[in-house]
């Protein structure tokens, strides 16, 4: 539905570099970066409020890339929503419609019906200034679909919004998809892309660097960055060692881990989540079990529990929960052995680390 | 305490002062003109024509060269080009300049043998000694007020609401009437208002361009040159209080709006 070709476009003192992603329809595009990665200038450029220097933008098999925004039939929501203070919330809703020359009946029943679809009803006569952040987003969703986009751009669309509304407006933009819209939604926020995408681009530094399945993208990071978003802490850089048709590694600082059967490089980058790392006093029973002695240096509150920071010549992150820290009340400094099995150590890539960031 | 106290003291004494050098001619002024005289002065027909012709001027001024200057603030405002800084100059020049070199300036432009004056009168139109000519006077002096003005209120306009506008599917000229000139309207009235109230009060370039008919600027400086201070005081006093109504009138209409506008927001609140 929508293709991006080797766009290109320099900005002041930054650049976005042959983005060439491709959204089907009905499909659910999150993509995932820091701020200054260039999400932003991606959607002005997919939306034409800017132009490439280079490459092509087509929405359902039209090249649109000279095309008049206007014309181009996408609804953008930004980040700031953009909500007219001027107007009410229903002029808002209305300011397209009136441009498309609708009569007035028509008008009137249009904006009820989306009105009515965002929860809004009772907002129609207020002005955007004295809003909250969720109706704001409600106001500006409605407001660009009264006008049948043939693809929805979102901007950071929780950006506005309190913790305890985001949950309301991800099954509401949820509901939305399921109803068919295509929807590319930008965020800096993992869990957003991982509980509304479909498929998932990771963008740093100008570029698309991994793309694909939430599950593809976070179990299988193509690099350190990748792996970071999806919230992993423990990296190891490791030189893997075969004997007696069994594979090992052995890290930087000398831990030696064992590994799954396989196909291995000579080094890589590996990744341990933190949710499967074990901290006992006694170690773990198995024989395949990786057991690394080491002393707790680290022990902070974290939305599950805790999170310890035990340093075994590498330093490994373990997550538990409040439950096991009641039982086993570990304290700073203390001996402890952190355990994994082989198969959560996950190599990075295809072993050579490529876009090091 | 004591410390932040004195200075409190030095700086109310310091704003008096000039309050009161601002205050004391005017106060004098009104002390030294007896009601008799602002009555008479009041039902000169010479000096209520000159008054109107004043005001009316200025405003038709303002409003002519409004159509000009507010998109001129709006490309100031929004619009990225080169040697912007030496437009922004050429804005402020009339502020800077004696406003008799102005009018020197503007009597060449607008004379018979000027480039202006020549094409108007080809048309049998005179724009010196006449009201069009000072209505030039007064904008040329003024104008800067309204752009700067204007100028300051379109760049505070979230640039977002126009390119919001844009993806709704809104040309230019809607989203400059629907969407900028709606949320800059403050700043252009206020701009407005400053315009007027500096063409009306402008004498330097006027009594070049024209004498007469006479302006209400250039009839206090006739009475005082022909009669002397008694007989300018009681027309200076009427104009200074026509103007100051005016003035007070534009301010509190646009003042009001805004109000009517906060109060909107807070019933819905």
């Amino acid at each position: 539905m929508l293709r991006t070709e080797q766009l290109c476009k320099r900005l002041d003192s930054f650049c976005l570099r042959e983005i060439s992603l491709e959204v089907t329809r009905g499909e659910y595009y999150v993509l995932l970066g820091r701020s200054g990665a260039g999400k932003t200038q991606l959607l002005e450029l997919i939306c034409g409020l800017t132009h490439p220097d280079k490459g092509s933008i087509f929405l359902e098999g039209e090249d649109i890339t000279r095309k008049r925004v206007q014309d181009r039939g996408i609804g953008l929501v930004f980040q700031d929503l953009a909500l007219f203070p001027h107007y009410t919330v229903k002029d808002n809703i209305m300011y397209p419609l009136k441009l498309r020359n609708m009569p007035l009946r028509e008008r009137i029943d249009r904006v009820q019906r989306a009105a009515e679809e965002m929860n809004i009803t009772d907002l129609l006569l207020r002005r955007p200034g004295n809003l909250s952040g969720g109706e704001k987003q409600r106001v500006a969703l409605a407001r660009t679909l009264v006008t049948d986009p043939k693809i929805l751009l979102l901007d950071e669309p929780m950006a506005s919004v309190d913790a305890s509304l985001k949950d309301s407006i991800r099954r509401m933009l949820r509901r939305l998809n399921r109803n068919g819209q295509t929807i590319v939604h930008v965020t800096h926020d993992f869990g957003e892309a991982v509980s509304l995408a479909s498929r998932v681009g990771v963008m740093h530094n100008g570029r698309i660097i991994q793309d694909g399945t939430p599950a593809e993208v976070f179990n299988h990071p193509v690099n350190r960055f990748v792996a970071r978003y999806a919230g992993i802490k423990n990296f190891f850089r490791v030189t893997f060692v075969k004997s007696y048709n069994s594979w090992s590694c052995i890290t930087d600082n000398r831990t030696k881990f064992r590994l799954t059967k396989g196909d291995y490089p000579s080094s890589g980058l590996m990744i341990l989540a933190a949710g499967e790392v074990l901290v006992t006093r006694q170690g773990a029973a198995g024989v395949q079990i990786n057991n690394i002695h080491g002393v707790i240096e680290d022990i902070v509150p974290s939305p599950s529990g805790y999170e310890i920071t035990v340093n075994g010549g590498d330093r490994f992150y373990a997550d538990i929960t409040h439950r096991e820290m009641e039982a086993l009340k570990f304290v700073t400094g203390e001996q402890v052995i952190v355990s994994f099995r082989p198969e959560s150590l996950r190599l990075v890539g295809n072993g050579e680390e490529k876009n090091e960031y | 305490m004591r410390r932040h106290s004195l200075f409190n003291w030095i700086f109310a004494i310091l704003a008096s002062l000039v309050l009161l050098f601002i205050i004391a001619p005017l106060a004098g002024m009104l002390i030294d003109t007896s009601v008799g005289e602002m009555r008479s002065t009041a039902a000169d027909p010479a000096v209520r024509r000159s008054v109107w012709y004043t005001l009316a001027i200025a405003f038709a001024a303002t409003f002519l060269f409004a159509i000009g200057a507010v998109p001129l603030a709006w490309i100031m405002a929004r619009r990225r080009f080169p040697l912007k800084n030496v437009v922004q100059g050429i804005i402020d020049l009339p502020v800077v300049l004696p406003h008799t070199a102005a009018g020197i300036a503007l009597l060449g432009f607008l004379s018979r043998d000027g480039l202006l004056g020549g094409a108007a009168q080809k048309a049998g139109i005179l724009l010196v000694n006449n009201g069009a000519g000072i209505a030039m006077a007064m904008a040329f002096v003024s104008l800067p007020f309204l752009i700067n003005a204007a100028r300051d209120g379109f760049a505070a306009v979230p640039e977002r609401t126009e390119k919001a506008a844009l993806m709704l599917g809104a040309s230019p000229t809607r989203i400059f009437f629907t969407i900028s000139l709606p949320q800059a309207w403050r700043s252009v009235v206020s701009g407005f208002i400053m315009m007027f109230a500096r063409g009306m009060s402008e004498f330097g370039a006027v009594v070049i361009i024209a004498y007469h008919p006479m302006i209400a600027p250039v009839l206090i400086y006739d009475r005082f040159n022909t009669y002397g201070l008694s007989a300018a005081r009681p027309a200076s006093i009427l104009f200074i209080l026509v103007a100051l109504f005016f003035f007070v009138l534009f301010r509190v209409l646009a003042t009001e709006r805004r109000e009517l506008f906060r109060k909107e927001e807070d019933v819905t609140d």
